[in-house]
């Protein structure tokens, strides 16, 4: 790699991060969860400043987060492990707080936390509270993406960018909007009634880190096919779209957490959006465009006025201009 | 406002569709040149060149605050920052343009204390809550010379808080490189930000002794289309004036208010230009009355007489003048990307190169 150190951009989710999976960890980056026979086993650490923000905590964002990963696999989530990293002189009301909030997002995506482990470090060490959580869950079938071909219509449950905006907003006191809010929140009721349906769906992946465009962007990455996507169909939020315009960074680069991209058979594509729309979860959720091979490997977005632009792979976290 | 109606599709084509008419009068190839890094962000993410009929060359200028700013002050504020016990703050652009050897990026890695904020009222909040010394490394036009003339007037700034000033003024620097001959057009999108600062007055020399069709424009599809339009209806009138389509917000006069505090805090200087040199009376310099905040006159900084503005093989300083675009570049998208830029044009979202590097432009 030519950067010889870790950068904080290399943890942005971005083209760095992919970088560091593939050419240090040697590992292949394809689906949120691994699919082992019959049941699927993901992991993932949680690291968010502010701990507590609108919308929710680092503790329901550490549950969710987990959960879709499963989902995104075709997995009934199940069972989830929890190892807290904390910071000495973290006040214990504050975890208490955490631990209950991860109890109410278990119960409500119906899993059970079955494990966990704690480790205190010196005070300076961390940014209060890390969170690693692993999850288990039953494979109703396997969505690994496997038939996808051209035509299949590419779904989004509902306005992305929420999440990344709102904590930006609050960790670096904008103050732009007060009612901007998360959309952390585990997926189980809106995501599981379509796996255990009969629905052609070819590939599902929550659009965390990176938003949208990481998003599209790996699931077509090295591949034989990429996605066209109608700007205009795209759902985006109005108080989004003014910060967006404020930054200079686009809502497609935004972090979601209560999110899924469906890429599904175009003969099922408007049912499944219906099942979506009829959940509160998924009721903005909107068709955004579809599978075509002669673009391989890109995201092509195509604007209202008719012309063409690439929606890259976010290379790092996105700064806003100066001007 | 509702911003709606500057995006909708169907008067964006209907003026398209004008400029291919009024386009098709013309006999020759047409170079308007904007000078407003967001505006090449705004072509880029609205796709406004795929409109365009083939004779209307729509290209970048000076526009981008960061790409200008010199090797020479980003090496001798790394310097200082990792050679004493000061925290440097500045703008997120900022931060990954590279330097002689470093970048900010890089030298925060390398132990520099080194922080991002969004505006000098948050260095300003960050300095309160901490004895080191803090310098703001001040750059960009005057949209944002403006506000740090307003904190050093309107602020009780600690001690503790100091400011580097790299800040340049539009007007002058373009006005020079058009004396020069350095750069030509046929018409000019004169900036929305900066014009809301310095007004449109400020360009009317422009007009005067070069001949250039001049407009204000906006940053939503509609404003930009229509300042093309407007330019192409005065080179088929044979005409040379300012217009403004974005009277939504600038004035002719400009912001009178900022223009004053400016005046009081800056004085114009000549100043280093990355890649263009020297140009007379285009960098704000502190006034006298403001050293116990210039990080220039407080903290011992070296300048060293060999800082490299641009590595071997990068064409910045060409696409910033509009010689070329990107992509005839030879290290562009190869050795020059935005995970590793080698020249300033790789780095922001107001730089060309990077904008064009994102919009996938030769890709589709």
């Amino acid at each position: 790699m030519k950067s010889e150190k870790i950068t904080l951009d290399h943890g942005s989710g971005g083209k760095l991060t992919l970088k560091l999976i593939e050419e240090v960890f040697k590992a292949e980056h394809s689906l949120d969860a691994a699919i082992l026979s019959e049941i699927a086993f993901t992991t993932d650490s949680h690291s968010i400043k502010p701990l507590f923000f609108k919308g929710g905590d680092i503790g329901k964002l550490a549950i969710s987060g987990t959960v879709n990963d499963l989902l995104c696999v075709g997995a009934k989530p199940l069972y989830i492990s929890s190892a807290f990293i904390i910071e000495s002189g973290f006040e214990i009301e504050q975890l208490k707080r955490i631990a209950d909030s991860m109890k109410k997002e278990a119960e409500d995506a119906n899993v059970k936390i079955v494990c966990g482990d704690t480790k205190v470090v010196e005070n300076g060490k961390c940014d209060g509270v890390y969170i690693n959580t692993s999850g288990i869950g039953k494979i109703i079938r396997a969505i690994d993406g496997s038939d996808i071909k051209d035509g299949d219509k590419v779904i989004v449950s509902g306005y992305i960018g929420d999440h990344g905006f709102a904590i930006l907003n609050e960790r670096e006191n904008l103050g732009i909007d007060a009612e901007l809010k998360s959309d952390v929140a585990n997926l189980t009721d809106l995501i599981l009634p379509i796996i255990e349906s009969d629905l052609k769906i070819k590939i599902m992946r929550d659009p965390t880190r990176g938003g949208l465009a990481m998003c599209l962007n790996e699931l077509c990455y090295s591949k034989n096919f990429g996605f066209e996507i109608e700007e205009s169909s795209i759902p985006v939020r109005e108080e989004v779209k003014v910060i967006s315009e404020i930054l200079g960074i686009e809502p497609y680069y935004s972090a979601n957490e209560g999110k899924m991209v469906i890429v599904v058979d175009k003969d099922d594509a408007e049912e499944t959006l219906s099942m979506l729309r009829n959940n509160p979860k998924g009721k903005n959720a909107a068709i955004i465009g579809e599978v075509k091979s002669e673009l391989e490997g890109k995201v092509v977005l195509k604007t209202a006025f008719g012309s063409k632009r690439i929606l890259r792979m976010p290379i790092s976290d996105k700064m806003p201009r100066i001007c | 406002m509702n911003l709606d109606k500057f995006n909708d599709p169907e008067i964006v084509k209907k003026i398209a569709l004008s400029i291919e008419q009024e386009a098709s009068k013309i006999p020759k190839t047409v170079k308007i040149m904007h000078i407003c890094g967001t505006h090449e962000n705004s072509i880029v993410r609205f796709g406004l060149r795929d409109l365009l009929p083939q004779n209307i060359n729509l290209i970048a200028g000076p526009g981008c605050p960061v790409c200008v700013t010199s090797s020479r002050d980003i090496d001798a504020i790394i310097d200082l920052a990792l050679k004493e016990n000061v925290k440097i703050l500045t703008f997120g652009d900022m931060l990954k343009v590279p330097g002689s050897r470093l970048s900010f990026s890089k030298a925060k890695s390398m132990g520099a204390d080194i922080q991002m904020i969004y505006s000098i009222f948050d260095a300003i909040e960050i300095a309160k809550d901490t004895n080191k010394p803090c310098i703001f490394f001040a750059c960009g036009f005057e949209t944002t010379a403006a506000p740090t003339a307003a904190a050093l007037l309107e602020i009780n700034l600690p001690n503790n808080f100091f400011i580097y000033s790299v800040h340049k003024y539009t007007p002058n620097g373009v006005y020079a490189l058009l004396k020069s001959g350095k750069i030509s057009m046929d018409g000019l999108i004169l900036p929305g930000h900066a014009s809301t600062i310095s007004g449109l007055k400020a360009y009317e020399r422009f007009v005067n002794e070069f001949s250039i069709p001049s407009v204000a424009a906006g940053f939503e599809a509609v404003d930009v289309m229509l300042a093309v339009l407007m330019i192409i209806k005065q080179i088929n009138k044979k005409e040379a004036k300012i217009e403004n389509s974005y009277k939504r917000v600038i004035r002719y006069e400009g912001n009178k208010k900022a223009l004053e505090f400016l005046d009081r805090v800056f004085y114009l200087t000549d100043a280093l230009w990355r890649g263009l040199g020297e140009i007379p009376e285009s960098g704000y310099e502190l006034k006298d009355e403001y050293e116990r905040m210039d990080a220039k006159k407080q903290f011992s900084i070296n300048y060293s007489d060999s800082y490299i503005e641009h590595q071997k093989g990068c064409r910045c300083s060409d696409v910033i003048l509009g010689n070329i675009i990107p992509t005839e570049c030879p290290l562009f998208a190869k050795r020059c990307t935005p995970a590793d830029p080698i020249g300033p044009c790789m780095v922001s979202d107001e730089g060309t190169c990077k904008n064009w590097f994102d919009g996938g432009y030769g890709e589709i």
